[in-house]
């Protein structure tokens, strides 16, 4: 349902709002206020061509209500720039296909998620950042090249050190900055409710929220209920580790499951299955790791170091799963340990491939031929994480039960997951007593709601992923980096987080959240709102205006 | 014509209403943007990851080929694979469809039982108060949105009253699976009906009560009434025995289309309770790319339709001999 009338009537009240209270916005809105050009900025006299429409493409109200509306924002201001603007929404699927699979957009409004395991910088600073992924359904969808750039993305791959590798990461940041192939909007962190008179020691994460895996042990039932019950606005997909999976389907996978690395709370790979840190030689080309001797599978059998063997050879067959080990060429086992030798230095390999694989029983899974391991179905489920696999019916509710035998038994004896339609439905259930936690952050008002009820309470947590608009710089005149810039100081950013999301986040200008304090770099050139700079960006460029404001290419 | 070969000629058109039903389905849904693999992509699917995926459902095929197949497919009773579930879509269907045939099966027929009599009084009592009234709170009723009836129903008999569950088919937390009878036999699952299934009657109400009171009119005008009173029976005789009776010939058929139509009406009361029934699982389908479970649910529910309006040509035929078969 699509509602730009609404949404124009509420951008206005905002601004209204702005104008009366916020100093920070009233400073960034100068720019709508202007006269007939809204400024003084003169650009070139002589003008050639019109620069193109842009085509943005952003969600639906029912996809992202709050990135809808933060779409029209942009939209008016790009148009106050001078910039002729068609902007079309999508449903999720269709807007991915669109955009990072078809490649076809100008420029783009979607969110890029913020997991545990991309809290190493590796995802955000090599995949979607460095010019090898810029194919059809790869990280880079805006195409962008820069060698300069693609040799710090390599480098920070090959370098152990944290500290050194930090100063790469940096420095990688600030010419991400310059260059805006993106604009780094906000990182979308927020509420989720709970009832605190039903359930104590959540533990919401970075990134994750209530969804965090340390959460869902942690979490404890009140009185004599014994039971946890989740609500998530939608049904999970498979607990088959070996299936494409969608991050809500991870997070119940993980519970069954066990890996030898766990991401911390902090974002910082911790020993599991294993006794300690890796013992990391011959110039970061091994990882050796020992086992602990209490583990055992949810059947009973024991899980060795055989298992674990098994499991990295599976997944080196898996046609799902192949590229996440394709690092390593080598597993040896020698009593309890375990060594991995790679085929190149990858300094991400402790969170990123041990934090990553999960242990399967070979008992189970022994005799699965490759091209059937998506399809198999475990009956139980059989894994050595904190919660084993108890019955499930799809659409109603997903029950698991606490692993007595694991070394972190978790602090709920059930934990059910039940799929919702969508969020609000989910307050209700809460509001009501059918359950106990809500994984996804509702509407404003909705989160009052649950700030004013005496039974709930509301989880706040920070994320490691954003906002953003990509820009395809494949095409005129997003290959122009001064464009991009006035682009990107055109996104209302302030805005969006104070006013559309209600408080729920925080502003970024990199691709790495200031939330991950040890990699993001807090110095990088900055775009706010202010449609002025974005003006003489465009005029420095050569680009200049007609008598109806619209942009053109200087003549020259 | 015959009777035979009318029915000979109406099963001949509902085979060709069934083809183009599921042509103008697959066609639709190749022509939506987005493919099964669009969901996993922002969550980390590689570029090669993805086009194995896409050979494996054979959605790198022409789609003629992927046309021509699926058809044989269907044709032997198969619907296939989910594309996202990997699981046959036969075994995700059946429980969702049952499902929501418990629910607007138990709303239909409270609101054609409730409707028929509360019709035939209105008609009986022709210019009373209560005919006045009660055209008023019937046509309220018709005019109101299934999910404002169950939002207001849910903030009177869950968030005040306290009643009733808010959401789901049963407690959670209990045993799994079971047969039909254990599955919607129970109390619990009772309590977790009431609601979903009143909002449902009273947005099905208004259409039997309206037609029953118009053609209750037509009745009572009949002589044949005005006989049966002149005989000295009892009003309540009349009433039921005679007038009744022979009104309730249009409600029949309607009672039949309705059916069809309550089955696709129903996703909007399943969103609103958490229900989880066919109607959540087809906008989940189709959200998610997941062509042959989608086709195959609104394949079952508009089979619902046609078949119903099959029927209701049949039953007129049957019940009503004055009906012509052209």
């Amino acid at each position: 349902m699509e509602m730009p009338e609404d949404s124009t009537t509420r951008r206005t009240v905002l601004k209204g709002a702005g104008m009366a209270g916020v100093t920070g916005l009233t400073a960034s809105l100068a720019g709508c206020t202007g006269g007939e050009n809204g400024t003084d900025v003169d650009g070139a006299d002589e003008l050639a061509d019109e620069v193109p429409e842009i085509h943005l493409v952003a969600p639906t109200a029912g996809a992202n209500p709050f990135r809808n509306e933060l779409a029209s924002a942009i939209e008016e201001n790009w148009e106050e720039i001078g910039f002729e603007v068609n902007l079309e929404n999508l449903q999720f699927n269709a807007h991915v296909d669109t955009v990072v699979v078809e490649q076809d957009y100008d420029a783009s409004l979607l969110g890029w998620g913020g997991t545990p395991e991309r809290i190493d910088p590796h995802t955000f600073i090599y995949d979607m950042h460095h010019s090898d992924n810029t194919q059809q359904g790869g990280r880079n969808t805006p195409g962008w090249e820069h060698d300069e750039y693609d040799e710090l993305a390599e480098l920070q791959v090959t370098q152990p050190d944290r500290e050194e590798r930090q100063q790469t990461v940096y420095d990688a940041q600030e010419i991400i900055a310059e260059n805006q192939p993106r604009t780094y909007i906000a990182n979308e962190g927020g509420y989720h409710p709970y009832a605190s008179a039903r359930v104590e020691n959540v533990d919401p994460t970075l990134g994750e929220g209530l969804n965090s895996f340390w959460n869902m042990i942690s979490a404890t039932p009140i009185d004599d209920d014994d039971t946890v019950r989740f609500g998530y606005p939608s049904e999970i997909i498979s607990l088959n580790p070996m299936q494409d999976l969608a991050t809500p389907d991870r997070q119940f996978v993980r519970l069954i499951y066990d890996q030898l690395f766990r991401i911390g709370r902090d974002g910082i790979p911790e020993p599991w299955l294993v006794t300690g840190e890796p013992e990391i030689e011959d110039g970061g080309m091994t990882y050796t790791v020992e086992l602990r001797d209490d583990l055992t599978f949810h059947d009973g059998e024991d899980l060795t170091v055989d298992d674990v063997e098994f499991t990295y050879e599976l997944y080196a067959d898996s046609p799902t799963y192949g590229g996440l080990v394709e690092v390593i060429d080598e597993v040896d086992t020698a009593g309890n340990e375990i060594t991995f030798h790679l085929e190149e230095e990858f300094a991400p390999f402790t969170a990123n491939v041990l934090g990553q694989v999960y242990i399967f029983p070979e008992h189970v899974w022994g005799d699965v031929e490759p091209e059937e391991l998506t399809d198999f179905e475990d009956e139980n489920w059989t894994g050595s994480g904190p919660f084993q696999f108890r019955d499930w019916e799809r659409q109603a509710e997903l029950q698991l039960e606490a692993f007595d035998d694991h070394f972190e038994t978790p602090n709920a004896d059930q934990f059910i997951r039940i799929p919702g339609e969508d969020t609000s439905q989910l307050v209700n259930d809460l509001e009501a007593g059918q359950i106990d936690m809500v994984g996804a952050v509702p509407q404003p008002t909705a989160v009052d709601r649950a700030r004013d009820d005496d039974d709930l309470d509301l989880a706040e947590f920070n994320a490691v992923g954003y906002a953003m608009i990509e820009y395809n710089t494949r095409r005129e005149p997003f290959d122009d980096v001064a464009v991009r810039r006035a682009l990107s100081y055109g996104v209302p950013k302030e805005e969006y987080v104070e006013f559309i999301r209600d408080g729920m986040g925080t502003v970024t200008h990199t691709t790495i959240s200031e939330h991950n304090e040890f990699w993001h770099n807090p110095d990088v050139e900055e775009f706010t709102e202010d449609l002025d700079a974005a003006r003489e960006e465009l005029a420095d460029a050569g680009y200049g205006w007609d008598d109806d404001n619209r942009l053109h290419y200087g003549a020259e | 014509m015959g009777l035979r070969a009318y029915v000979v000629r109406r099963v001949l058109q509902l085979i060709v209403t069934f083809w183009a039903f599921f042509t103008l389905l697959f066609v639709l849904f190749r022509m939506m943007p987005g493919d099964p693999t669009s969901m996993f992509i922002m969550d980390g699917m590689t570029p090669e990851q993805r086009e194995q995926r896409i050979a494996e459902l054979g959605l790198d095929q022409p789609l003629y080929v992927q046309y021509v197949e699926y058809l044989q497919q269907l044709l032997t009773g198969d619907f296939g694979q989910s594309f996202i579930y990997n699981d046959p879509v036969i075994d995700i269907i059946t429980v969702r469809f049952m499902n929501t045939i418990v629910l607007m099966g138990t709303a239909l027929v409270i609101a054609y039982v409730i409707g028929i009599a509360f019709g035939a009084l209105m008609g009986w009592w022709r210019d009373s108060r209560f005919e006045r009234g009660g055209i008023i709170v019937t046509l309220m009723a018709r005019s109101s949105p299934e999910f404002w009836v169950g939002i207001v129903l849910l903030s009177v008999f869950v968030f005040w009253l306290g009643w009733f569950p808010s959401s789901g088919m049963r407690t959670t937390g209990g045993e799994l699976g079971g047969g039909f009878v254990a599955r919607y036999g129970s109390l619990d699952f009772l309590h977790h009906l009431f609601l979903p299934a009143l909002t449902g009657a009273i947005v099905y109400l208004a259409t039997p009560t309206l037609l029953m009171r118009s053609t209750m009119l037509d009745v009572l005008n009949a002589d044949f009434i005005e006989i049966k009173k002149a005989e000295g029976l009892p009003e309540r005789t009349v009433l039921y025995k005679h007038a009744a009776r022979n009104s309730i010939l249009p409600i029949v058929t309607v009672a039949a289309i309705a059916t069809g139509a309550a089955m696709g009406g129903s996703v909007v009361i399943e969103t609103v309770f958490n229900w989880p029934g066919m109607g959540r699982e087809m906008v989940s389908a189709v959200n998610q790319n997941d062509y042959p479970l989608a086709m195959a649910a609104f394949f079952l529910m508009g089979s619902v339709v046609i078949i119903m309006n099959f029927v209701a040509d049949l039953l007129y035929v049957y019940l009503d001999p004055r009906v012509e078969y052209e």
